[in-house]
Order: structure tokens, then C-alpha cells, then sequence
């Protein structure tokens, strides 16, 4: 049996739903008043266990690259390798994303991660990086966090802008 | 009908149209702004309503609910990528229409089909709340299981593609929803040890992920040249479909919209399943089904009149039964119950001002998006000019912006990243990710209702066969289902069959 990546993604699926059964499985299915917390997880579970298998079977079948079709989603193991290294860059830059909120705060996360995908993966020249990191960071927390109050990742650099703009009589 | 003039009188004051034209028009903004959804602004906006009347507070957060319909048209088309949940649809003929140098024409047909099924879905709602607000009264738990059931297959059934990946996609969709608290006995589940998920998993990580951010890496790998497929029209003439697009689209707003407000009445049902329902029916009517997912006008026109028709008629349970159809309009139903007003079959008798204040709201904020759709859509076409590098950028800090400022909570962006990575692979592998989020939406009221059935019969199936209504839907159910899961053998396509002999 060949392992193509739609059997690879079907197997995939098969595993979350088999952890999700080994969940579902640890609470009680039936209780004196009816249905169980675990019931309905459970048969779900199955469910999505079952067509899994029969997926994994059935679908041997590789979807059309993106050099033949217009319409498929773009393929990792048909991109030449220049499509490939934004397409790392791209990764790093959403690693960055979640990182960044947890340590970083909302205006250094949106600046580190604009120029990670303008300049390294885009190629776009510093200038033209760097002006538009800072003015979607400005327009980030000034529109959104400060004016319509919508909560952004905050850590010390966005305090330590925010003090500095009311120092300034800016807000 | 002197109600309902009374409900236009209360709108035609100056801060109630004030209040009705922010609505709209912060809709517009946040479906246009992919990632900034109806449930996260209307959730924004919820505590600024504290202080106002509760008429304009309702007019304000329904404007919102309702103008997102027209906003998330525009992203879907020109960058096929959702504004909201029932946009989703739209992205498949409608960006096709764009990428063939139609997206005014594309445009235009949604606007005009918006505004014609929004309006009907209000006369609607004037017209036939009090007799359909009964009939639904009359579904038991084992009524409404059933209907949620046969939704979802029917919504698997007409899905492109792969049938049985359109059931596992629901059965994951299903699973997702199941996720932190059971919604009977609030014991968390599926959790894997994770706190941050003993709340569930939120919508809005969940839609963004999915589509949001598997679709930047989807631009990450496609050649720069296609962002600019697209050209920008100008002026207002381009805007307007052509005879033969005229002619193609009637009828399939017409029928999206009386779909879409009989769908939108089912609790659980909505906008987003409305959507889905109409492309599949417009796709079975049509002689050129295969013209589907390829810029068919029919395609486009059918669910964004479903979308409009759906999001009017989603207001029925709600404002006659007190039951949300959705999450928006369950947050809409907590912005009545903070102001003290308890929205159900009395509030017509008891605080007709109300009821009808926020009906003709309707009326007068379908007619304001219009007349603001058409004009500003011209400064959105230009969105495409704009080069992968910065719209790419962009998506992703307007995503996070959208996802953390649900919950604020990093652990939400984490979600929406894996969210997007497992979407870009499902996408790539030919699943339907539109049927996880349908399915998402359906799990609470499902199971609640399958549970409640079954605790109701001591466990015995039967229930779901007990009337004419449940039988009528399990019938639909195990048919659909059963077709689903008959292979069916794919041609060989000649392309693949020469380039691959030996397979």
C-alpha cells in the first residue's frame, strides 16, 4: 500500500478522532437522568473514526497541482523552491504571531512580524518594510486598543507607549 | 401595519437613524475586514449599549449583524476570503466572476440581490412572525435533532466533491463543538488538560484559522502574479451586471431568499447553512453545473440572497420566541435581557416598540446599505492593487487583532495558527472546511436536543420516529447519508492518466 498525502491526511484524522474518543471514553456515557457528559463526544468519535478508516481506503487519489489547475490550493511538493522559502518565512512569521503575544505585546508582535514577511520573505526593500510595520502597529493599538478600546496583547512596550503618548498630551 | 408605522416613527428619530446608520456601517467595515466578524464587534460594543435606550442599542447591534452580510460579500469576492462565516459560499463563484475580470459586475448582482432579499426577509418578518412562531413552538427536542441532523447531511450531501469527506468534515466539526463545557451538566470534555480549553473553542479562532490564515499560506505559495488577476472598475456603470447576468441571476435570488428565510427561521440553521443550501440547489437546477465554482453567476446570486434572507429571518425565533438562532443573535438576546426586556412570544403585545422599532429598522438599514455598498465598493476593488507582501501583512495583524480580542487570550491565536496550518492541509486534500464550521455551529443545539430527546424516551431510539415531522427527517437523513457513503467510481482524467501510466 503506497502512502500518498491524501491517506497521509486521512490517517491524520483518524488519530485525532481516536484522541478524542480516549477522552470522551473517561467520562460516564449514562447517567440516572438520561445521556452522559461522555455520550454524545463518544458516538461522534466513532463516527469520525469510522469514515476516517474508510477514507484512508478509499482516497489514493492525489489532488491536481497547482501547475496544471488554477483552482487547487497552491502544493508544497510542487512549488519550485523559491515559492518554498516564502512559504517557510510565511510559517515562521505565525510562529512569531503567537510567540509574540504571549512575551511581546501587540506593537512589537505586529512589527517583528510585518517585516519578517515584507523583507525576508517578500523582499521588499527596508524603507518601504519598516514604514509600514510601524504605521500598521500605530494604527493597530492607537485605532483598536486605545480609541474603540478593543483588548490587544499588552506587555511592557505598549505601557511604555502608552505612557509616553499621555506624557505627550497625546491621549 | 399601525405597528408598524408606529416602528418607523421610532426609527425616523434623529438618534435612532443615527444609531441604525452606525450599525450598518460599522457591519459594512468589520464584514469587509476579514477576521473582524459581527460576533466579536457586536461583543465589543455590547457594554457601550449600557447606557443607551434599548431600542437604538438593539437597532445599532442588529444593524451590525445584518450590514456584515453586505461587508463580508466584498473580501469574499475580491480576495476569497470570508468576512463571516456565511460569506463563505461567496468566495466560490464570486472571486471566480473577479479573477475573469467581473468583480464589479459580481459586486453589484450581491448588493442588489442583498438588498432585495433583506427587504423581503423583513416583509416577512412583519408579515408571518406570529403564525411561524407557533409552528416552531411546536417542536419538541426530538423535532429539533432531527432538523439539525438532516441539516447537516443535506449540507454534506450537496457539498463539492467527496461525499464521505464532507461526513468526516462534519463529524470534526461535530467534535470541535463538543469541546469544553457539556452544555447539560457544564463538565468540561475533550479537553486534553487544557484550562484555556474547558471553555470550548471559540468561533471566531476556530472561522479565522480555518480560512483566515490557511489562506495567507495558501498566497505564500501561489505565484505573485495572481494577486493581480483582478482588474479595479471605476466609476458606477461597471458595477452593473450585464443583460445575460441580469437575466441568470433573478431567479436564483427570488428562490436564495425565500430559502434563506425559511432556514434562517430554524433555530441553529441561519445565515450560514441558508448559504450553503442555496449554491446546492442552484447548482442541482442549473443545466451547467459544471460551471460551479468557475465565476456562475447563479452561484454568486443565490446565496448572498440566502445570506440576507437568512440573517432577517434568524431575527423570527429570537424576537418571538426568545431562542437565538446563532451566536450573534444570542448575544443580541443578552443586550435585551441587560436592558430588562425579555424577548418571546409577549413582546409583541407587551413592548410592540420594540418589536417594531427594530422591524422597520430593517427596513430603513437594508435601504442606507444599499445606497453605502454600491458607491464605497469601488474604493474596496482597489484592495487588489495592493501587492501580496502588505496584504499579507495585513490579514494576519487584522486576524490577530479579531482573534485575541475575543477572549484576550494568546491561547486563541495559538488555536487559529494550528486552525490554519490543518486547514491549509485539509484544503490542499480536497475537504470542505465550510462543513466544520456548519457543523460547529449546529453541535450545542444538537446534542442538547439529542439528549434531551433520549433522556425524555429513557433511551429509546423511537423517539425519533414518533411523528410525521421526525420520520420525515430521519427519512431524509438515512437517505442522504447512505448515497454519502456509496463509493462512486472517479473517472480517470487523461491529464494524470498520461502522465502517470504506470499508476
Amino acid at each position: 500500500m503506497r502512502m500518498t498525502g491524501s491517506r497521509w491526511t486521512a490517517l491524520g484524522l483518524l488519530v485525532a478522532a481516536a484522541a478524542a474518543y480516549w477522552q470522551a471514553s473517561l467520562l460516564p456515557r449514562w447517567g440516572f437522568d438520561g445521556p452522559g457528559t461522555g455520550f454524545y463526544p463518544q458516538v461522534i468519535a466513532i463516527i469520525a473514526m469510522v469514515l476516517a478508516v474508510v477514507m484512508f481506503f478509499v482516497d489514493n487519489e492525489e489532488p491536481s497541482s497547482s501547475v496544471d489547475d488554477d483552482n487547487a490550493v497552491p502544493r508544497y511538493g510542487h512549488a519550485r523552491p523559491e515559492e518554498r522559502r516564502v512559504f517557510h518565512i510565511y510559517l515562521l512569521a505565525l510562529a512569531l504571531l503567537v510567540a509574540g503575544c504571549w512575551w511581546a505585546g501587540f506593537v512589537v508582535t505586529s512589527i517583528v512580524v510585518v517585516i519578517t514577511i515584507m523583507r525576508f520573505a517578500e523582499r521588499v526593500n527596508w524603507r518601504a518594510s519598516l514604514i509600514t510595520a510601524f504605521s500598521v502597529a500605530a494604527v493597530g493599538q492607537i485605532g483598536f486598543g486605545w480609541l474603540l478600546n478593543v483588548s490587544l496583547p499588552e506587555k511592557a512596550p505598549d505601557l511604555a507607549l502608552r505612557t509616553l503618548m499621555r506624557s505627550a498630551g497625546l491621549l | 401595519m399601525e405597528n408598524l408605522m408606529g416602528g418607523f416613527a421610532t426609527v425616523f428619530q434623529p438618534a435612532t437613524l443615527a444609531y441604525c446608520f452606525i450599525g450598518v456601517f460599522l457591519g459594512t467595515v468589520v464584514g469587509i475586514l476579514p477576521g473582524l466578524g459581527p460576533l466579536t464587534t457586536i461583543a465589543i460594543l455590547l457594554p457601550i449599549t449600557y447606557k443607551m435606550d434599548v431600542t437604538s442599542a438593539i437597532i445599532m447591534l442588529s444593524g451590525i449583524y445584518y450590514g456584515v452580510a453586505y461587508g463580508g460579500t466584498i473580501t469574499s469576492v475580491l480576495m476569497r476570503i470570508p468576512g463571516e462565516a456565511s460569506s463563505v459560499v461567496t468566495c466560490l463563484d464570486g472571486y471566480e466572476m473577479a479573477r475573469k475580470g467581473r468583480a464589479g459586475a459580481a459586486l453589484g448582482i450581491a448588493a442588489f440581490g442583498s438588498f432585495f432579499a433583506g427587504t423581503i426577509g423583513v416583509v416577512a418578518i412583519s408579515y408571518l412572525s406570529p403564525p411561524l412562531s407557533r409552528w416552531v413552538l411546536a417542536f419538541g427536542p426530538a423535532e429539533y435533532a432531527m432538523v439539525m441532523l438532516s441539516g447537516i447531511s443535506l449540507v454534506t450531501y450537496f457539498s463539492s466533491g467527496s461525499k464521505l469527506k464532507a461526513l468526516l468534515m462534519a463529524a470534526f466539526g461535530l467534535l470541535l463543538g463538543a469541546v469544553g463545557s457539556d452544555p447539560m451538566a457544564a463538565t468540561p470534555r475533550l479537553t486534553f488538560g487544557v484550562f484555556h480549553l474547558a471553555g470550548g473553542i471559540d468561533l471566531v479562532p476556530l472561522a479565522i484559522g480555518l480560512f483566515g490564515i490557511s489562506e495567507v499560506l495558501s498566497m505564500a505559495l501561489q505565484k505573485p502574479e495572481k494577486m493581480q488577476v483582478l482588474a479595479a472598475p471605476t466609476g458606477f456603470l461597471p458595477f452593473m451586471p450585464n443583460r445575460d447576468e441580469a437575466r441568470r441571476s433573478a431567479a436564483p435570488v427570488v428562490r436564495g431568499t425565500f430559502l434563506g428565510f425559511l432556514v434562517g427561521l430554524i433555530p441553529g440553521g441561519g445565515a450560514v447553512l441558508a448559504t450553503f443550501l442555496s449554491y446546492a440547489m442552484e447548482r442541482k437546477l442549473s443545466k451547467n453545473p459544471d460551471e460551479f465554482g468557475k465565476g456562475a453567476v447563479e452561484g454568486l446570486a443565490g446565496p448572498e440572497a440566502a445570506n440576507n434572507a437568512g440573517t432577517a429571518g434568524a431575527f423570527v425565533p429570537l424576537l418571538c420566541m426568545g431562542v437565538p438562532a446563532n451566536a450573534i443573535t444570542a448575544l443580541l438576546l443578552g443586550a435585551f435581557m441587560i436592558h430588562g426586556v425579555a424577548p418571546g412570544p409577549t413582546i409583541i403585545e407587551r413592548q410592540p416598540e420594540i418589536f417594531w422599532g427594530v422591524v422597520a429598522s430593517m427596513y430603513v438599514g437594508n435601504v442606507m446599505l444599499l445606497i453605502l455598498n454600491l458607491p464605497l465598493v469601488g474604493l474596496f476593488v482597489r484592495i487588489l492593487e495592493v501587492p501580496r507582501a502588505w496584504l499579507a501583512s495585513i490579514i494576519l495583524i487584522v486576524c490577530l487583532v479579531g482573534v485575541y480580542s475575543t477572549n484576550s487570550a494568546a491561547m486563541d491565536v495559538l488555536l487559529a495558527v494550528l486552525f490554519g496550518v490543518v486547514g491549509y492541509i485539509l484544503r490542499r486534500y480536497g475537504y470542505d472546511l465550510g462543513i466544520v464550521i456548519l457543523a460547529y455551529v449546529l453541535g450545542g443545539v444538537f446534542e442538547r436536543s439529542l439528549r434531551q430527546a433520549l433522556a425524555i424516551s429513557d433511551g429509546d431510539l423511537a423517539i425519533f420516529v414518533s411523528s410525521p415531522l421526525t420520520i420525515t427527517f430521519a427519512v431524509i437523513t438515512a437517505v442522504l447519508v447512505i448515497i454519502a457513503m456509496i463509493p462512486r467510481r472517479a473517472s480517470p482524467k487523461p491529464a494524470q492518466a498520461t502522465s502517470t501510466p504506470t499508476r
